[in-house]
């Protein structure tokens, strides 16, 4: 328990690290609420820089990022009507609206301490459950890894696009990237096609920031036409009566978020959504009517987009498998730091989770700070002109996977995924669900290997155990369960229960 | 962006080459190990590809059930400019693709700054004192922060490199 204590207080008392959680949370915040840039975008930037670093100073870093990030898209959405992240999405329906009449302040101060109070539910939950789901986790077999990737990939699939069958393509996309190279169970090369540059394997990093930096850059040259609705804003610290009132909804709506982060592939921009949706079912008398400037349309999805951080660091930290796209990202980082997330790395590495733990309050404290000073500097840096911006966006990224080698041909493999990352974006393919097939692949692979081996290459044996054993069961039932929901039957057989 | 109802031009042909992307890696990765084992090094690509080629499919009947709507006196290829390589997006991407080609032969200072100049006026921003400030100011703080705290070794480029002082390189 202390030594738990110690590796909590570690980010608190080291005062390098204490800066970079600081520094990262205020960073941020403004890549959040800057519209183009996105959290996932600067962590994949961010990994092929710090692998050198000591891993809790990376670490510390890229925490803040992650928290401030997901609090940062509600500023924008509030103030210039343009949400900064998609887990603003729905901020923006009430909270422009509020900013209208007058109440920015009050909008950003109410949205800052809900931030903050989900935030620490979700990390509540993370130091709460992380070491029982790890337990649980030792359980887990070949069989067990392989369902839940799969499931993690079909929920990022169905949840995160317009069409289950885009989803899937684009997580096996994933999936077939990370196979090229050489098979790390027999050394025979895969997809190489007699290329000793393909049989290292395409880089992930140089992948990722394709995908989410210049894919994300090019797409925002669409937008260039946008222009920012400036608001006033006034008094922003909000009264605790307030803050008081809403606490109870917050709390129902955090609980929301952690359980829809902790789920795999889903994160904190679905957790937003349905967070709000739940407020608009279940609030009888919302301060004004939704979409009108309810505060109840700001603490919903603000609870449950920081408290959904918490619960996808769950499944990352105790299974290996990511609960977003950033923790998917993140996992990258922990790899490269030699680290194997996974139900060993509690047992063998306490100090990391404690210490995850413990810079991720930092970072949840530092935002209250930070989310309530600053708004004169926030509008000027969120309303950086776009033709600056993007360019140098563009200069990082190439950087970025210049660094992960020193090598040109990641800088190309960036450049091919970006401009294929724009088309598969603008046909209506999600590229969230690529980079989870990138981290999901190997697993799967291995997984499925292991499985069948251990039947003796028995397909039918191989079948019969995923209905045998009760934890096989319950996964099977879940991914059944999400083919089924987007099928054409459910729907119509839903569609009058929700009318 | 896109939306169920109706399809935005060059989806069809988007969606056929998927497909035959697809089926091509089907085809690889059956070569990798055949049907030797079930558990043998090919059958996981296998598997994804074949996932690829199924909803590849799919999304193209999606596609095909969907129609292009024009508006009046346009063509799909004019649709398709407007929509999705508008003038300024191809510029900016064949100056993405020059800076990427070029950042080994001129180093990242020369090529970086090109890049930074270039794209900045093309994408609108006319004032070219303040593009010329501008991207001075930052690539000087992106190289000073990169070399120093993240000790980035960055390209200092075959043609232009051996002519640059020491501290740009």
């Amino acid at each position: 328990m202390m030594e738990a204590l110690g590796y909590f207080f570690m980010s608190w008392l080291d005062w390098q690290i204490l800066l970079l959680t600081g520094l990262g949370t205020f960073a941020g915040i403004y890549i959040g609420a800057i519209p183009g840039l996105s959290v996932t975008m600067a962590v994949s930037i961010l990994i092929s820089f710090t692998f050198k670093w000591d891993v809790n100073h990376a670490l510390a870093l890229i925490s803040g990022i992650y928290l401030g990030g997901v609090y940062g898209g509600s500023r924008s959405a509030i103030l210039l009507n343009i949400p900064g992240a998609p887990s603003a999405i729905a901020t923006g329906l009430d909270g422009f609206p509020m900013a209208k009449r007058g109440e920015a302040g009050e909008a950003i101060g109410l949205t800052t301490v809900i931030s903050v109070y989900g935030g620490f539910i979700g990390i509540l939950a993370l130091a709460v459950a992380a070491p029982l789901v790890s337990d649980l986790a030792l359980m887990f077999g070949p069989r067990e890894y392989l369902l839940l990737a799969i499931w993690g990939i079909l929920l990022v699939g169905s949840l995160s696009g317009e069409s289950l069958s885009k989803g899937i393509f684009s997580g096996a996309l994933g999936a077939l990237i990370a196979c090229v190279g050489l098979d790390p169970m027999t050394g025979e090369n895969r997809l190489t096609f007699g290329s000793l540059q393909l049989s290292a394997g395409i880089s992930y990093i140089a992948a990722m920031i394709g995908f989410f930096g210049v894919a994300e850059v090019i797409a925002q040259v669409h937008e260039l036409h946008l222009t920012a609705v400036r608001q006033k804003v006034e008094k922003i610290i909000p009264s605790w009566k307030l803050v008081r009132k809403y606490l109870p909804l917050a709390t129902r709506t955090s609980s929301i978020g952690v359980v829809v982060g902790a789920l795999p592939g889903a994160g904190g921009d679905i957790a937003a959504l349905m967070a709000y949706d739940h407020a608009k079912r279940t609030v009888k008398n919302p301060s004004r009517p939704f979409g009108q400037g309810a505060h109840e349309g700001l603490v919903a999805p603000e609870s449950a987009n920081n408290a959904a951080v918490g619960g996808a660091y769950v499944p990352m930290l105790t299974l290996g498998i990511p609960g977003d796209a950033v923790t998917a990202v993140i996992i990258g980082a922990l790899y490269i730091h030699g680290l194997k997330p996974g139900p060993m790395l509690m047992a063998e590495t306490p100090h990391l989770f404690w210490f995850i733990v413990g810079s991720l309050v930092l970072a949840n404290l530092f935002l209250l700070v930070f989310g309530l000073t600053g708004i004169r500097i926030f509008a000027k840096i969120v309303e950086t002109p776009k033709p600056i911006l993007l360019p140098l966006i563009l200069v990082l990224s190439a950087v970025g996977a210049y660094a992960i080698n020193n090598n040109p041909v990641d800088v190309y493999w960036m450049l091919g995924f970006g401009l294929l990352g724009y088309f598969l974006k603008m046909y209506g393919f999600q590229v969230g669900p690529v980079i989870l097939g990138m981290i999901l692949g190997p697993i799967m692979d291995r997984s499925y290997r292991q499985a069948m081996m251990s039947t003796g290459n028995d397909v039918g044996l191989f079948f019969t155990e995923f209905v045998t054993t009760p934890l096989s069961l319950i996964l099977v039932l879940c991914v059944a369960l999400t083919i089924l929901s987007q099928t054409a039957w459910w729907q119509r057989w839903r569609a009058p229960q929700s009318a | 962006m896109h939306t169920s109802h109706s399809r935005l031009p060059g989806e069809v042909a988007f969606m056929v080459l998927i497909v035959a992307f697809s089926a091509f890696m089907l085809w690889a990765s059956f070569n990798i190990s055949r049907f030797e084992s079930v558990s043998a090094a090919g059958v996981f690509p296998m598997v994804c590809t074949a996932a690829m080629l199924v909803t590849g499919l799919m999304s193209l009947r999606q596609s095909l059930k969907s129609r292009l709507v024009l508006e009046s006196g346009e063509t799909a290829w004019g649709q398709f400019v407007r929509k999705l390589t508008p003038p300024t997006l191809v510029q900016f991407t064949v100056l993405i693709v020059a800076y990427m080609l070029l950042l080994e032969v001129l180093g990242f200072v020369v090529s970086s700054y090109l890049f930074l100049l270039l794209s900045m006026q093309v994408l609108g921003s006319s004032r070219v004192g303040l593009n010329v400030l501008v991207s001075a100011l930052v690539l000087a703080c992106i190289f000073v922060i990169f070399q120093t705290a993240f000790s980035v070794v960055l390209p200092a480029g075959s043609l232009v490199g051996p002519y640059l002082p020491e501290f740009l390189k």
